[in-house]
C-alpha cells in the first residue's frame, strides 16, 4: 500500500494501543472505557487515570465532534510534514466528551473555524495502520 | 515551613552578548559570564562553594552535565550540577542554587545557563513524539493552539499581539545585549510570514545563542561584596502535565504551573502581585506575554490583553513587563533566559538600565514557562532594602 511513498513516522502497535489501530484499520474510531469508574479515555492506556482500573472495554465512537481550538501550521521541516504545508493541527472535541489533538483535511485551512462541527475520517498508510484526521460534516 | 525569603543575596550577575555567536563556544559563554559575575561580586572564584549549570539541549561542545560548568571554569573538588526543566531551566538553576544556600549546606553559589542553539544539526527541534499524539506539532504550533482558544474566547485580535512584539523590541533596541536589536512597527509584525496561526515570524522569539550568570550567597555575609545586593523573596516552580489530556479541566487560555508557581513563590515573599514593580516574563511568543500576565496575577484572566493595548505595559507604564527587551527582542538560549532574566532584574533594581530604566523599583520577579505549561518558576526578587 502507501508505506513506500508516506513520508511521516508510521506508528507502532503495542500492547495498549493495539485494540485502537485495528478499529483504525477498520476505519471505526474507539475509545477506552473504564470498566470499573466508566471514565471514557484518550488517549489508549493499560491503567484508568482516574481509579488505576487494568479493566478496559473499547467502544465505538460516532465520529462526530467540534473544533475546540486549531493553528494552521506554515513552517515544519519534518519529512512528510513539510510537503503538506500548511496543515490543520487542531484540538477536535468529541461528541462523547474527550478530546483529540487531531488534523482537520479535507478542506482549506483558512475554512476551518473554531466551533465548526467534524467528522473523523481515515488515510491509510499503511497494511495495519489507518490514521484517524477529521474533516468537515458534509452539509 | 520556613519561607526562603531573605535568606539569600544575589552579589553578582554576568550576561554575555546574545545571538547568533558562531565564533563562540559553549564554554565561552560559560566563562564569559562567570567571569563577568566574579568581577561583578568582585570575588575570588575559590570562594565559590559549589555551582549549578542549566542548560536544555546539550551541544557537542558541553552541557550534559556539571563538567561542562567545572572543566572551563577549573572548579574541582566541588559538587556541581546540571539542571534540565524544560524552558524554565534557567529559574530553575537559580533557584536550586537558593536551596542550596537556604539549606544551610553552602555560602557561595554559582548558577551559569549556557545555550549552543545554532551551529547545530536539527535547529526546529523536530517533534516526533507519541505514537497516537503526534500530529505534526511543532513548538509555534502548541502556543498557538491556545493563543488561538483565548483569542476566540476574549475576542482579541492579531494586532493586539503585535503590540507585544512592538514594545519588547523597542525595549531590545535599547539594551546592547539583545539579539534583535532593533524596533518593528506593528504593520511589519502583522505582515510577517506566518509560522504557525495567529503567529507570525514576529511573534515568535528568535533562537538565540548565550550565556548568563549568577552569584549567590547567604544573606548575612552579603555586605562583604557589596552595598546593593539584591534579595531572594521567593522561588518556586510548579509542575503540570505535559500532556493536557491527563488534565480534562485544562481551557488552553492560560497555564496552571504558572498560576501555582507565582501563588507560591508570593507567599513566600509575604507580597501579592500588586506589589511586582516589574517582571520579566517568558515571552516565547507575544500571546505567551498575555497569558502570563494573567496567570502571575496582574490581570484578571481575559483582561491581560487590554493592559498591552492600553500600554501599561511599557518600561514608563504602570507595570513594566520584559524591560529587558524578553525572549522577543533578548532571544531566547533557552537554559540561559531564565539566568539572564535574573541579570536583567538584579540590573534593574541596582538602577543601571537607563532609557529602559523602570522608575524606582524594589520588587522584580523573573518567570519561565515551558512545555507549554507542564512547568514554571517563579523568582522574585527585592532591593537589599526593600
Ligand atoms: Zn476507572
Amino acid at each position: 500500500m502507501a508505506e513506500t511513498t508516506y513520508k511521516k513516522p508510521v506508528p507502532r502497535i503495542d500492547e495498549e494501543t493495539r485494540g485502537y489501530w485495528e478499529a483504525c484499520r477498520r476505519h471505526e474510531l474507539v475509545l477506552q472505557r473504564c470498566g470499573k469508574c466508566r471514565t471514557l479515555r484518550y488517549y489508549p492506556r493499560a491503567v484508568c487515570p482516574e481509579c488505576l482500573s487494568d479493566e478496559v472495554r473499547w467502544e465505538r465512537m460516532r465520529g462526530r465532534g467540534t473544533v475546540y481550538t486549531f493553528t494552521v501550521t506554515y513552517q515544519n521541516q519534518a519529512p512528510g510534514f513539510r510537503d503538506e504545508l500548511p496543515y490543520v493541527l487542531a484540538y477536535v472535541t468529541l461528541d462523547e466528551g474527550p478530546q483529540m489533538l487531531t488534523n482537520v483535511v479535507g478542506c482549506k485551512p483558512d475554512e476551518v473555524e473554531i466551533g465548526m462541527p467534524v467528522e473523523v475520517t481515515f488515510e491509510d498508510v499503511s497494511d495495519e495502520i489507518a490514521i484517524p484526521r477529521f474533516k468537515p460534516v458534509a452539509s | 515551613m520556613n519561607s526562603i525569603r531573605d535568606k539569600v543575596a544575589v552579589i553578582g550577575v554576568g550576561c554575555t552578548k546574545f545571538g547568533d555567536l558562531y565564533d563562540s563556544t559553549y564554554e565561552d559563554q560559560v566563562c564569559d559570564a562567570a567571569f563577568q559575575a566574579y568581577a561583578d561580586a568582585k570575588i575570588d572564584p575559590s570562594e565559590i562553594d559549589a555551582a549549578y549549570i542549566g542548560t536544555y539541549l546539550p551541544h557537542s561542545q558541553g552541557g550534559k552535565a556539571g563538567i561542562s560548568l567545572a572543566d572551563p571554569l577549573r572548579m574541582y573538588d566541588r559538587p556541581v550540577t546540571r539542571v534540565e526543566n524544560f524552558c524554565a531551566t534557567g529559574t530553575d538553576a537559580f533557584r536550586n542554587a537558593c536551596l542550596a544556600i537556604a539549606s544551610g549546606q553552602h555560602d557561595i553559589v554559582l548558577v551559569v545557563g549556557s545555550e549552543k542553539l545554532k551551529d547545530r544539526p536539527g535547529r526546529g527541534i523536530p517533534r516526533i513524539g507519541h505514537q497516537i499524539l503526534a500530529k505534526g506539532n511543532t513548538a509555534p504550533g502548541l502556543f498557538a493552539l491556545a493563543a488561538n482558544r483565548y483569542m476566540h474566547e476574549y475576542g482579541v485580535g492579531r494586532s493586539t499581539l503585535a503590540k507585544v512584539a512592538v514594545k519588547n523590541h523597542w525595549n531590545g533596541a535599547r539594551n546592547k545585549l539583545s539579539h534583535l536589536r532593533m524596533e518593528v512597527t506593528e504593520e511589519q509584525v502583522l505582515n510577517a510570514p506566518m509560522i504557525a496561526w495567529p503567529f507570525g515570524l514576529f511573534d515568535c522569539c528568535p533562537t538565540t545563542d548565550g550565556g548568563a550568570a549568577a552569584i549567590v550567597c547567604r544573606a548575612d555575609i552579603a555586605k562583604r561584596f557589596r552595598d546593593d545586593y539584591a534579595l531572594v523573596k521567593g522561588a518556586a516552580l510548579a509542575v503540570a502535565t505535559g500532556r493536557p489530556y491527563f488534565d480534562p479541566t485544562f481551557d488552553y487560555v492560560g497555564f496552571r504551573s504558572t498560576q501555582a508557581a507565582a501563588k507560591k513563590a508570593y507567599e513566600q515573599a509575604g507580597i501579592q502581585a500588586s506589589d511586582v514593580d516589574l517582571a520579566e516574563v517568558h515571552d516565547c511568543f507575544t500571546w505567551t506575554e498575555i497569558t502570563n500576565i494573567e496567570d502571575l496575577g496582574f490581570a484578571e484572566k481575559g483582561q491581560g490583553w487590554k493592559m498591552v493595548e492600553e500600554g501599561r505595559t511599557r518600561v514608563d507604564g504602570d507595570m513594566p513587563i520584559n524591560p529587558s527587551g524578553g525572549l522577543k527582542s533578548f532571544g531566547h538560549p533557552i537554559g540561559a533566559s531564565g539566568v539572564r532574566m535574573i541579570y536583567e532584574c538584579v540590573q534593574q533594581l541596582r538602577g543601571n538600565c537607563g532609557e529602559r530604566q523602570v522608575k524606582d523599583p524594589e520588587i522584580a520577579l523573573a518567570h519561565n514557562v515551558g512545555g507549554p505549561g507542564a512547568v514554571s518558576c517563579v523568582v522574585v526578587l527585592g532591593r537589599q532594602d526593600s
